[in-house]
């Protein structure tokens, strides 16, 4: 598009300056504040950088097994991730292309579950866990993700664009369906279970609620729980939550900035239909 | 089913496709209709740490006559009512600005907005606890150097603000993707049917609206839904911010629910207001799914 | 054929899983055996913890052999210096386990925020720890839904005839039995900045004398010259849920009001006194003499005192005083604790008691093993009075004198004991009655409404409460 420069686009460039300040601001504020000794995160007017950073913050974080929290948070997220991918890619796969007795009803259930908030069955969801002997591990959490159905749903829409005629082509030959899925549809949905990929990892790292309900143990937090504590035994001591809080942004935001064509890309691929 | 219907190319294809189904299937009947289902039979019980015993529908009657409930219920439609019509207007007005510049730019407005999110919500909820303190927060001190306010405001605590400190922090968290979709849907217009609407002489609002908008109908869907579910899953900012505080004014169903399971002990009652908050969900999902994919295919 | 036998599997785990749940509201203590077992077989192999599942498998055998137990403890014991919660009470698990090779001690540290909900899930799971440290308040609530093992055997004639004080020892019970084995006590109480009041000129509002009693009058007076040399009193913090017995003294005091009737059977805290202390802190908020805290939890109001944000704090106790010392020292804040202000001078005051409990995990060896790791830390020679030193307050036990000789501070701690008002924390739905208690001052505070109706609300409610828990 060639256009000229509006004056209006100089105005709406000018906001969306003031509002990515928003934006990174409390980022900011995070890995500044991880510096700061306890007396100058409640100094005002603030030091807009710490002058005489500190790492004692660091010090009282790692007096905790805050590396194993992170661990625990990339082994949760990441088995999530893997496990997801495989089960919805296949689930996915024959949703969108097979026509099979139950198919139109399965794709409701599976549509109708995903909109509920897991939250909603909370409490039975933590008998269950607790009845197989897995509450207070990282299978607590990684399980009952697994069950969430939103990765059905996305491999089915991104299995739609795998050509009918390239699988009938596969039947005449002679393919077995194993193999029909592993050389033929996965290559074509590979994207999408790259956007899946992104979708279940983040989703995982924030899901601090079923965190919440499913650990006990002080060495089995997730990082995020793992803040949320810190939060509460430190109370206003504002330096040593905002590294913990760093401790638990800087990786996957780094992560994220390298790659981040691939989340965009997988982003967008992810909910619009190709 | 008529028997005689059942053709075996059909009957072979139900069985390749359950095995192909089965281990998501799996996951998806233990550990989603299985505490569903006992989720739902237990809402019938009077349900604690002392045991459990059938009481009929006196979960529900009392959740209906339960005042904090409401409130909870309110608080929950005002976060959702106000973080989805602002989320899309917000993130399709960033798109806007942005998808035609140049991709330097855009990829980092992008990052930008997208930056709370992988930050992850409880690192952004404690570092915007310690914004709104209001003794040492930097939030009352830029507006008293500004002279916007004079006493300290308590964000987190005043009736006034509490809700919308919380809002604030949730369209944060929850932009980054809406923008980042709207970005990639606006880039997807057709430029030959834009340009031909201008040569015709139409402005840049009726383009938007008669050209640009019903191509963007899908996404929109898919974020009012999206948005709309994440809104009714706030749990972590009140948790950590506010408890639900003052006086339940931010009080969520979600947190209600988790106070009523975890620190009132009554689950049969949690439980039915799990229920009750998964039917308002399907509802509210159907209607968008009626009012907004009446002219989209999905 | 495959495909046949995940449809199977399907099935039976679909099966398992719904007996599980008809299983798991009997909530029979073999059931959460079971679970407890289970969980230690299926130890996660991503954890660290290679070592930890040996540990617990061992710890399974019924008889003989070496018993595993775990335990949870809120932060009541000080740490040493910059230590990290956890520390001491590794020290008293290493003294014990030399002393008793067979049994282990698994520590976990939990905070007073999320802790009870922690607890809470992990009862429903079956994953509880074997002994709790923690006060009566939950403990007894844990008691009267079946959750403990009695520890009658633990008391002794000689404990009780040792404690001589049966309001603390009926804290101790649910019913005919004892659930709760005590170690410390002390009276909650508030504390003023000496710094912010010699500024302000308001010293002689308070009494530094005896018991340092004092009336509502001189509390009102002080705060007046507190404000006018523009200095905040303290925060009415009512968010979160710690610390509200603090804010609930603090209301009954200063119009001589008090939480329950004597026989604690029914809420009382809506009667005239509390109305008018209601509406003169509400007073106090709008004239700016007091900090609404509806955004300010118990740990946070404390916080901003130890900072010098505010003059005092309604929240305050000698295991605070030693937990906040050195903060204190470096911003160089002198504190004089102080009982709360009442009408007559005559203050009536809430207190805790520090204590062990002992969850019904099913497993007799574990019970026992529990109760030799409680009386330890509670009874040994070496260990029982260092362990009571460390929790900042008094014993229980009379036998052992003043752990704090010379020590005047801890002298007035000690000489509060006189004021001990009913103890209510025993209650049937006392958790539940806590869940309105901050709701009801954030509405008064917020002008949501009047105080004489939120308290009668809070009454009705709480009240409600303990026919639920029956």
């Amino acid at each position: 598009m060639k256009k000229k420069t509006k004056p209006i686009d100089m105005v709406g460039m000018l906001f969306l300056l003031v509002l990515s300040v928003i934006f990174i601001f409390p980022f900011y504020w995070i890995l500044t504040g991880a510096f700061k000794s306890q007396k100058v995160t409640v100094k005002l007017p603030p030091e807009w950088w710490p002058l005489e950073p500190t790492m004692e913050n660091f010090q009282k974080l790692f007096q905790n097994p805050a590396l194993q929290w992170l661990y625990n948070s990339v082994f949760i997220a990441g088995l999530t991730l893997l496990i997801v991918c495989l089960t919805a890619a296949m689930a996915g796969y024959v949703l969108a292309k097979k026509r099979f007795y139950g198919d139109k009803l399965l794709f409701s259930v599976f549509v109708f579950a995903m909109a509920l908030p897991k939250q909603v069955i909370l409490v039975p969801l933590m008998k269950l866990v607790s009845f197989m002997g897995i509450h207070d591990t990282s299978w607590a959490i990684i399980l009952p993700l697994c069950g969430w159905p939103f990765g059905i749903f996305l491999m089915k829409q991104f299995s739609e664009n795998v050509p009918t005629e390239l699988l009938e082509a596969a039947k005449i030959d002679g393919s077995g369906e194993i193999l029909t899925f592993s050389n033929i549809v996965l290559p074509i949905v590979k994207p999408g279970i790259g956007a899946l990929a992104i979708f279940t990892f983040i989703n995982t790292w924030n899901d601090y609620f079923m965190q919440l309900v499913m650990l006990n143990s002080r060495t089995r937090l997730t990082i995020s729980l793992g803040v949320a504590t810190l939060q509460q035994e430190f109370s206003t001591n504002y330096g040593v939550i905002m590294a913990g809080a760093a401790l638990a942004a800087v990786p996957i935001v780094t992560v994220f900035l390298l790659f981040q064509n691939y989340f965009t890309q997988g982003i967008t691929m992810g909910a619009v239909k190709g | 089913m008529k028997p005689k219907k059942i053709n075996k190319i059909r009957m072979r294809e139900t069985l390749v496709s359950y095995a192909f189904l089965a281990p998501a299937l799996l996951f998806f009947v233990v550990f989603v209709l299985v505490p569903m289902g006992m989720g739902v039979v237990t809402s019938f019980f009077r349900y604690n740490m002392k045991g459990i015993s059938f009481t009929g529908l006196s979960n529900y009657i009392t959740m209906f006559q339960d005042e904090v409930w409401q409130k909870s219920l309110v608080n929950t439609l005002l976060l959702v009512v106000g973080s989805v019509p602002l989320t899309v207007l917000f993130s399709l007005f960033v798109a806007a600005l942005t998808y035609e510049k140049n991709p330097i730019a855009r990829s980092f407005f992008r990052c930008v907005f997208f930056l709370p999110v992988v930050t992850g919500t409880v690192a952004v909820t404690v570092v915007w606890k310690w914004i709104y303190d209001p003794l040492n927060g930097i939030l009352n001190w830029m507006l008293k150097s500004a002279n916007l306010i004079e006493r300290n405001i308590m964000w987190t605590g005043d009736k006034k603000y509490a809700l919308w400190a919380i809002l604030i922090i949730l369209i944060t968290t929850s932009v980054g993707q809406p923008i980042i979709l709207y970005i990639a849907s606006l880039g997807n217009v057709p430029k030959d049917y834009v340009e031909a609407a201008q040569v015709d002489g139409a402005n840049d609002l009726q383009v938007f609206w008669k050209i640009k908008w019903p191509s963007l109908l899908p996404t929109t869907l898919y974020i009012v839904v999206i948005t709309t579910i994440n809104s009714f899953q706030c749990f972590s900012l009140i948790q950590l911010l506010t408890s639900g505080g003052p006086n339940y004014r931010t009080t969520t169903i979600m947190y209600y629910l988790y106070e009523t399971a975890f620190k009132r002990f009554e689950y049969g009652y949690a439980n039915a207001m799990g229920v009750i908050l998964a039917l308002i969900i399907g509802v509210i999902s159907f209607i968008q799914f009626k009012a907004l994919g009446s002219d989209v295919e999905y | 054929m495959k495909k046949m036998v995940s449809l199977g599997l399907v099935m039976a785990v679909t099966a398992s899983a719904l007996a599980g749940c008809g299983g798991g509201g009997g909530n029979t203590p073999a059931d959460t055996t079971a679970a407890t077992t289970a969980a230690a077989d299926s130890n996660d192999a991503g954890q660290t913890e290679a070592g930890a599942k040996e540990d617990q498998a061992e710890a399974n055998t019924p008889d003989g052999g070496a018993v595993e137990i775990t335990w949870w403890a809120f932060p009541t014991f000080a740490q040493d210096g910059d230590n990290p919660a956890g520390t001491y009470e590794q020290e008293i698990i290493d003294a014990f386990q030399s002393k008793n090779p067979d049994i282990t001690v698994k520590l976990e540290t939990i905070d007073f925020t999320s802790g009870p909900e922690k607890i809470t899930a992990a009862i429903e799971a079956g994953t509880v720890c074997d002994v709790l440290f923690d006060a009566p308040g939950r403990i007894i609530s844990y008691a009267q839904n079946g959750k403990l093992v009695a520890l009658d055997d633990m008391f002794t004639d000689d404990f009780v005839k040792d404690v001589d004080n049966e309001a603390l020892l009926n804290s101790c019970k649910s019913g005919d039995s004892y659930y709760m084995y005590p170690i410390s006590t002390a009276a909650f109480c508030m504390a003023v900045s000496k710094n912010a009041l010699e500024d302000a000129g308001a010293m002689d509002c308070i009494n530094q004398e005896g018991d340092r009693t004092w009336t509502t009058e001189q509390f009102e007076e002080m705060m007046g010259k507190l404000y006018d040399k523009g200095y905040m009193g303290a925060t009415v913090y009512c968010s979160g849920q710690g610390g509200d017995q603090g804010i609930r003294a603090f209301v009954t005091n200063l119009y001589n009001s008090s939480v329950t009737d004597d026989a604690v059977t029914t809420y009382t805290i809506n009667d005239e006194g509390g109305v008018k202390a209601m509406t003169k802190i509400k007073e106090w908020v709008d004239k700016g003499w007091m900090l609404n805290g509806s955004a300010y939890n118990g740990g946070e109001d404390v916080d901003q005192f130890v900072a010098g944000n505010t003059a005092f704090t309604t929240l305050w106790s000698p295991g605070l005083a030693s937990q906040r010392a050195e903060t204190l020292e470096e911003n160089g804040i002198e504190v004089i604790a102080l009982p709360f202000p009442s009408e007559d001078g005559v203050p009536a005051l809430e207190y805790l008691v520090n204590g062990f409990c002992v969850f019904d995990n099913g497993d007799d060896a574990k019970a026992e093993a529990s109760k030799k790791f409680i009386d330890f830390i509670c009874n040994d020679e070496e260990w029982g009075p260092k362990d009571v030193v460390k929790t900042s307050v008094f014993p229980v036990r009379q036998s052992m004198g003043n752990l704090y000789p010379g020590n005047e501070e801890m002298g007035f701690y000690a000489s509060l004991t006189k004021y001990y008002s009913p103890y209510y924390n025993t209650i049937p739905g006392f958790a539940e009655m806590r869940t309105y208690w901050f709701p009801m001052l954030q509405a008064v505070l917020n002008g949501d409404s009047e105080p004489q109706a939120a308290l009668d609300d809070f009454v009705a409610k709480a009240n409600q409460s303990i026919e639920n828990a029956k």
